[in-house]
């Protein structure tokens, strides 16, 4: 007699959708542009959900992917400065400083196929396969292992869209995100049928492009390519429902739904105004250059105390900390407090601009919380903070027509997960169903 | 200082494996490596010497290179194992031994090694001259789960290093090729694709 019987091991597959809002998603399944997506949302819980600080996706996955906060895994933003020279450098995969949670399956025997992964450049040896997204540059260093190169080149697979064409060919851009979208789900097919998987992931990160790009294509009705936008929306509901229905083919044991997670890394707002916080320091005498046209943090002179990086990372140029640190230890935590006093009072034509201004103590714990910014400034709705050093004025618009948002990312699942739940919180989610 | 580790090339005679062998030794020891070689054709002239090709005869053989790769990579020695190895359970039984172990599977169809055949060895195993001949007389057990496949009938061996050395790489068994994480060039294309975004 059998007394044992041996348990199935439970999968999980999760979509991600880059950048985009919880409030977006829910009037895209109203209004019946994504139906598959409505009827997942009748079951479930959709919660809003905070990205992490800075809500960028270097930093809001890399905490996704560890459940660690940005001083435990090491990742701040797509730039870095040296603190040597103030030149940029940007952090790769190999700067995630613990282990992602599906290197931590990895150790029960569990594999992953991981799919377009924003900041995973250059892909290195997971317990499965996987390919990188964003920043990712070159097809063979963002595919592990090397072995599924080939079959991804023959289905034509790319990383992402040519960014350019959101500037300068609008349609173009369009019909890029399509023809990328489609490659994700070929690959998604290809590694579904070839991986003896237990965790799935496919990320998209065309609503992001699309958004940065397209936000009133996206928002407004009356938009000339509110249409195509919303066809590319449709196309996003084909990727979800055709995961899902590969997910419930045959019979697993579980209630429909258990095994499926949809979120997003950061949320998405009508961008009004870039506020270019370098231009607002020097304007108000924290920062000075050593030249008429500074291309980056670099050309920050002797006297300047503070300077910022994207997308409101304020740093204190303090000695000890920067090659030509300017400020005592002793005057930091006053300057630090001075600039957030200023920030928190900023306003444009009335209107406030400035939502939080958080301290590094106060929003980063871990053994990299030296690396942290001093500061860390969220806007209101429709104020873009940039770290661009370009530019004399503080205010500017661009062709960007979207900027993103901390708090209302979004995560649908049926497993159980903190009333409040910020992006960190998933990875245990994941684990403890995956060890179920 | 880095540590050591084996990486084991297994694959059919005349599949390529000294051929990539001698070409990683020479990159690794460009990069500053201690960097030793243990080609199954020179083990069976010393170290296995008196050695037939009788399954049991075969397996020490490649229990024997597997230790001496065992003692070289916990001296930090980065070893390449070369040899046919036919069997499944001897080379993960060195896999085990080593800890720090690479399988590298050099494929190639029988039809492309019977046109190589430089030593004319395949052209005299299917004439019946030379018994237990592997890939004609004696069986071949490919690797289930190798680190690396390389297919050399198709892929030239060039390609085959680069893909070694990536995924020796991605392993974290050696440092990126620039010893940073990005080269000059992809530092200008990240930067495009970050001001393309607006992030720079």
């Amino acid at each position: 007699m059998r007394i044992f019987r041996r348990r199935k091991r439970k999968k999980l597959c999760l979509v991600g959708l880059d950048g985009v809002p919880i409030g977006l998603l829910r009037r895209l399944a109203e209004r019946g542009v994504m139906p598959r997506l409505a009827e997942i949302l009748q079951g479930g819980a959709l919660r809003q959900m905070r990205a992490a600080l800075p809500p960028v996706s270097s930093v809001s996955w890399s905490s996704f992917m560890t459940g660690a906060n940005p001083a435990e895994h090491g990742i701040f933003g797509f730039t870095e400065v040296t603190p040597d020279s103030y030149q940029l450098r940007f952090p790769t995969f190999s700067d995630l400083a613990v282990p992602t949670f599906w290197d931590r399956l990895g150790e029960s025997g569990r594999r992953c196929a991981i799919i377009n992964q924003p900041a995973t450049y250059p892909a290195r040896a997971v317990p499965g396969v996987m390919i990188s997204g964003f920043v990712a540059l070159s097809l063979p260093k963002s595919v592990w292992p090397r072995e599924h190169l080939a079959a991804l080149e023959r289905m034509g697979y790319r990383i992402d869209v040519d960014s350019r064409k959101g500037r300068e060919d609008p349609d173009a851009l369009l019909g890029e995100l399509e023809a990328t979208l489609a490659t994700r789900l070929k690959a998604a097919a290809y590694f579904w049928e070839q991986e003896n998987w237990d965790y799935f992931q496919v990320v998209v990160t065309g609503t992001d492009r699309l958004h940065h790009f397209l936000w009133r294509a996206v928002d407004q009705e009356d938009d000339p390519r509110h249409e195509r936008a919303m066809s590319y929306y449709q196309a996003v509901d084909g990727l979800i429902a055709e995961m899902w229905d590969r997910l419930h083919e045959g019979a697993s044991g579980d209630r429909e739904g258990e095994g499926f997670v949809l979120l997003s890394d950061h949320g998405f707002t009508a961008l009004e105004r870039e506020v270019r916080l370098n231009a607002w320091l020097r304007e108000n005498g924290y920062l000075e250059y050593t030249s008429e046209d500074p291309k980056s943090v670099a050309d920050i002179g002797p006297g300047a105390r503070a300077f910022a990086l994207d997308p409101g990372r304020i740093y204190v140029n303090a000695k000890g900390r920067f090659s030509r640190g300017c400020v005592d230890p002793g005057e930091a935590a006053v300057l630090r407090d001075e600039i957030a006093g200023k920030l928190r009072d900023l306003s444009f034509e009335g209107a406030p601009m400035i939502a939080h201004v958080f301290t590094r103590e106060e929003v980063y714990e871990g053994p990299k919380f030296d690396l942290a910014p001093d500061l860390v400034a969220i806007s209101h709705n429709g104020f873009d903070l940039k770290g661009t050093t370009r530019g004399e004025d503080v205010f500017a618009t661009t062709h960007f027509q979207g900027m993103h948002t901390w708090e209302d990312a979004f995560v649908w699942t049926m497993l159980p997960v903190p009333e409040d739940p910020e992006i960190g919180d998933l990875a245990a989610v994941m684990l403890n169903r995956l060890s179920e | 200082m880095a540590k050591g580790f084996t990486l084991w090339f297994t694959g059919l005679s005349g599949s390529g494996k000294s051929t990539l062998a001698e070409r990683l030794r020479d990159t690794l020891l460009e990069r500053g490596m201690k960097v030793e070689v243990l080609d199954g054709d020179i083990v069976r002239q010393n170290l296995s010497k008196g050695l037939g090709f009788s399954k049991e005869d075969r397996d020490t053989n490649i229990r024997r290179i597997g230790f001496v790769c065992h003692l070289l990579t916990r001296n930090d020695v980065v070893v390449i194992g070369a040899a046919i190895s036919p069997y499944k359970a001897i080379r993960d039984e060195n896999r085990k031994l080593i800890g720090r172990f690479v399988e590298v599977y050099c494929k190639c169809d029988i039809e492309t090694l019977k046109g190589r055949d430089p030593k004319g060895l395949y052209e005299k195993a299917l004439r019946g001259e030379i018994k237990n001949f592997t890939g004609v007389s004696d069986p071949y057990e490919a690797p289930e789960n190798p680190e690396v496949i390389v297919d050399t009938a198709s892929e030239d061996a060039d390609a085959s290093v680069n893909k070694i050395l990536l995924t020796l790489e991605q392993l974290g068994y050696i440092p990126a090729d620039d010893g940073r994480g990005y080269s000059e060039e992809e530092e200008e294309g990240i930067k495009e694709r970050l001001r393309d975004l607006g992030y720079i």
